[in-house]
């Protein structure tokens, strides 16, 4: 659904942030993006939804340039949530912050209303739907952001360091929010340093390094191969990852701590309720 | 100017803002006008300028040219256009080559300004670049949720408080913090000192001597 074609960037009087990164997104993936800081990750999410334009290559959307939208349009496609939710928020209740994106759109008031509805209700926020938002905690401000970008509709979340100043109970809560909204076929490309949190919910990464990409392919492959020298991109593999490489037996995917929980009782021979995600 | 003492370079940018009240003559605005902007390229701050100066030159062009339709003769439309360009620039001259530390303590040492006042001009002059910087993070983010400007007057400016409010929230949350932040750091106490070198040395008393000069110069010829 949306194509990088050999996109470069360079800030004016700076040395290039993006060198000829290609990239293809197809519907329903949930990706993690990393890298070491002004690796160029931020840069390239803010290509995707045309908030800048590329010095050279393309960025193209159901196979036409996405420029030809500009990003008040792509965001009915694509939905980008920043980093700090308190820079879009400014109005009195969450239901009427959340329906500010709507009001923008040509659409009819029931399509308005149920659009706001189901963004309310996919992100858990009906119950505070009248409450102020900026009273409301940083994870409910952060849902907020979310659910504003989904009542445009999108198939595609931008997300930019989403669980940033959100304690583990949060940022578990916000990944099973993520999680369902794939499930029910929104992808998702997430910008994260938390290596846990890429190993655990994301199937594909791609790393840059230096503004160019330096690994595209499956999240499990790229802790599990040492050749991948994660340590010079600014990564860590993750505990859950470097223990299970310690057991030789365990073959298979291990994405979480259960997973390698069960993998361990079962190599031992003890009952779990845990299904391994591994081979043993 | 970033050899002159702080005290030095806010009178001199005073004087400068006097001198363009009281010259009309065009040629002359647009010779201070030259002069500030080769001292611009000798502090090394042109280039980082180039773009705010062209906006500021396409402002002062509007400023002149609207007052024609008015029987405003073309002299005197050219002279506020460049009036207006010539403070500015002045200004942003005293910005580029003082220390805003070095500024506060001069006010608060050599003119007797009270620290907390001096403090306050000089950190909202520090937190400009702050405020437009947030001020497109928070555009890029209603963009991202469609928001489009209007070519209808009415209904851009009411489109604009989804800018301003977030701005304005976030602008006092940051002062909130900010305020805390030098409560902690023992803002306010009985007696401040200052560690800037803030005295006058030969070449101020020299440019003081200029500008007096210049100004009686300027009232008499004016």
């Amino acid at each position: 659904m949306l194509e990088i074609q050999q996109v470069s960037f360079a800030y004016p009087g700076h040395a290039p942030v993006l060198k000829n990164v290609s990239l293809s997104i197809q519907a329903g993936e949930f990706i993690g993006l990393a890298g070491r800081n002004g690796s160029g990750k931020t840069t390239l999410t803010r290509l995707m939804v045309g908030l800048g334009k590329p010095a050279s290559g393309q960025v193209m959307l159901d196979g036409k340039p996405a420029k030809d939208g500009g990003p008040a349009v792509m965001a009915r496609s694509v939905g980008y949530v920043f980093q700090n939710p308190d820079r879009q928020i400014f109005r009195d209740t969450v239901a009427s912050e959340v329906a500010y994106g709507p009001e923008q759109m040509d659409w009819s008031d029931d399509e308005r209303q149920a659009a706001v509805d189901d963004a309310l209700a996919m992100t858990g926020l009906i119950e505070v739907a009248q409450a102020y938002p900026r009273g409301l905690a940083r994870s409910f401000r952060q849902r907020i952001a979310i659910a504003s970008a989904l009542a445009l509709k999108p198939r595609l979340l931008i997300l930019d360091e989403p669980t940033s100043g959100q304690d583990a109970e949060e940022k578990k809560q916000l990944m099973q929010l993520l999680g369902k909204l794939n499930r029910q076929g929104i992808g998702v490309i997430l910008v994260t340093h938390d290596m846990e949190m890429l190993l655990e919910h994301t199937r594909r990464t791609v790393v840059l390094h230096q503004g160019e990409k330096v690994y595209d392919g499956p999240t499990q492959e790229l802790f599990a191969d040492p050749a991948h020298d994660v340590g010079v991109w600014g990564l860590r593999v993750p505990d859950v990852a470097a223990i299970a490489a310690k057991f030789t037996k365990i073959t298979g995917a291990v994405r979480s701590v259960e997973e390698l929980a069960a993998s361990i009782n079962q190599q031992l021979g003890g009952k779990t309720d845990e299904k391994p995600g591994a081979s043993v | 100017m970033k050899s002159l003492a702080p005290l030095c370079n806010l009178l001199l940018t005073i004087a400068v803002s006097v001198w363009t009240v009281l010259i009309w003559d065009p040629a002359s605005l647009a010779a201070m006008l030259a002069v500030q902007i080769a001292l611009l390229a000798y502090a090394g701050q042109l280039r980082k300028l180039l773009k705010g100066l062209f906006g500021l030159l396409m402002v002062a062009a509007f400023f002149s040219v609207i007052q024609l339709p008015f029987d405003v003769a073309v002299p005197i439309a050219v002279a506020s256009g460049l009036k207006m360009m010539v403070m500015t620039v002045a200004v942003l001259l005293m910005l580029g080559t003082t220390r805003l530390p070095s500024l506060t303590a001069a006010l608060v040492s050599q003119v007797k300004i009270p620290y907390e006042y001096a403090f306050m001009f000089t950190s909202a002059l520090r937190f400009m670049p702050d405020f437009i910087a947030e001020s497109h993070a928070v555009r890029e983010a209603q963009i991202c949720r469609g928001y489009v400007q209007s070519r209808n007057p009415l209904k851009r400016i009411v489109a604009y408080a989804a800018l301003v409010e977030p701005m304005v929230l976030r602008a006092i949350t940051r002062s909130e913090t900010m305020a805390m932040s030098l409560e902690l750091r023992g803002f306010g106490g009985a007696r401040r000192t200052f560690t800037q070198q803030i005295a006058f040395a030969g070449r101020d008393y020299l440019v003081l001597a200029l500008i007096a000069v210049i100004t009686a110069a300027v009232i008499r010829y004016r």
